[in-house]
């Protein structure tokens, strides 16, 4: 008996993952590829609909097991441990962006399994086979949708000096030892660290080095000194935690005298984002420019009010 | 959580399949803090399928919905949120009692919520769903 439901319980979890392996290969390879002609991006149905469906095969294996609702849950979270797996051994993902996806593929996987249960409980064919056929054409049709998204984040800080005195540590500034605040920066996620810049004047390349050695490459496209600093981003690391999933197109610092001795700092980053949905993803994304700006930018600051 | 998702990012639930996501997590959130809840509701789903004509569906926002005659008698959220629709004036009195509330975003309705946490809350859900069982067998008949 326990040897049976081993064997479900494999059947359950290597079928599904085959599954899902099966149909992202064939959306990036065949799709995606020879129709929409932008492979390396991630739609909403490749983390909702296919560990959705991911469930619903699993309950089709369990669908005789008669298992309660915490058995199911328990069940179909090894099955999310081993997705996450195979997304870290197949797709090279980072352990970042694991933790980031993870609660898209818990929540879909678990869900899915509890629909799969209901389905296959009613057992009307014609009703469940319509439900995974309407799941595959808004796979399909959302593989071929043209995707795009980018955005803009700002953030603002006041310094207490004048902007002659901040302009300086903008355009460069040296090694960051504050300790991390920021909880993803804190278990392992690369954070500012330093800047520095061949020259002070139009076209200077400048490189932000990250805490794991990782530089962008950039350079100044706007030189308004004591207002404006633009740098455009002219290649970024290859590290799997970003590469692919979003780009950061453009950096800026505006300061505003503020006539008192005092400076507004202001940091704005443009960036395009590969992943969706991007309800899910740009509120990571935000949180994590938003950290990225407020270390630099809480540098800067310390460095501009020290006498 | 729960009150802060439905508060401020609720709008969000049209946005399909996001509901059930939402209830995956708490479903799993219940596995790992209160697993006892994930069998209470599965012998709630068993006592409320032996009434006549009842039958139990996923609810289009995530959660186990419970049909007469395939009307909502209610649904359970994965965290243990018991929703479902009563009488007003029966609503007026069980909320004198204080156990239940009034729904978490239908207010001044028959809507009512509550929240499952020990094995004796889940009988009162069951019987809260018997009242709206009886309630729907009065006003749709066989």
């Amino acid at each position: 008996m326990l040897k049976k439901n081993l064997l479900t319980d494999l059947k359950a979890y290597g079928i599904s993952n085959l599954f899902a392996v099966g149909i992202i290969a064939f959306d990036k390879y065949v799709i995606v590829d020879s129709h929409v002609n932008i492979s390396g991006i991630f739609v909403f149905s490749e983390f909702i609909i296919v560990p959705l469906l991911m469930g619903i095969i699993s309950a089709w294996f369990w669908r005789n097991a008669g298992l309660t609702s915490r058995e199911l849950t328990g069940k179909s979270f090894i099955n999310g441990i081993i997705t996450i797996a195979m997304a870290s051994i197949f797709l090279g993902e980072g352990s970042i962006c694991l933790i980031i996806v993870s609660p898209l593929l818990f929540g879909s996987i678990i869900s899915g399994a509890l629909i799969g249960r209901a389905m296959f409980r009613r057992n009307n064919n014609t009703l469940n086979t319509s439900i995974v056929g309407l799941m595959l054409i808004v796979f399909v049709a959302d593989s071929l949708s043209e995707h795009h998204y980018e955005n803009m984040v700002s953030d603002t800080i006041l310094v207490n000096a004048p902007p002659q005195q901040v302009w300086k540590n903008v355009v460069a500034f040296k090694r960051i030892k504050e300790k991390n605040k920021y909880w993803l920066f804190k278990i392992g996620m690369p954070s500012p660290v330093e800047s520095t810049v061949e020259g002070y004047y139009l076209g200077a390349k400048r490189k932000c080095i990250f805490s794991n050695g990782y530089t962008f490459d950039e350079k100044i496209v706007t030189y308004d000194e004591n207002k404006n600093l633009t740098f455009a981003i002219t290649n970024q690391p290859r590290d799997p935690e970003i590469m692919g999933h979003i780009d950061i197109e453009q950096g800026q610092f505006l300061l505003k005298d503020n006539g008192n001795g005092t400076t507004t700092l202001v940091g704005n980053s443009w960036y395009k984002l590969y992943v969706f949905p991007t309800w899910y993803y740009d509120t990571w994304a935000q949180s994590i420019t938003r950290n990225v700006h407020l270390r630099v930018m809480e540098h800067i600051k310390e460095l501009s009010e020290t006498k | 959580m729960f009150r802060f998702v439905t508060h401020y990012i609720g709008f969000l639930k049209s946005v399909p399949t996001l509901g059930w996501l939402f209830d995956g997590l708490l479903k799993l959130w219940a596995f790992f803090t209160q697993p006892a809840l994930l069998d209470w509701m599965d012998e709630i789903e068993t006592e409320v399928l032996k009434w006549k004509r009842t039958t139990s569906v996923i609810h289009k926002y995530g959660g186990m919905q419970f049909n007469y005659n395939s009307k909502e008698i209610g649904h359970i959220h994965s965290n243990g949120l018991l929703d479902m629709l009563l009488n007003r004036s029966v609503k007026a009195q069980l909320m004198l009692d204080g156990r239940i509330s009034d729904h978490h975003t239908f207010k001044n309705t028959g809507w009512i919520s509550f929240y499952i946490h020990s094995a004796e809350d889940k009988d009162y859900a069951l019987a809260l769903l018997e009242l709206g069982y009886k309630r729907l067998a009065i006003k749709l008949p066989d």
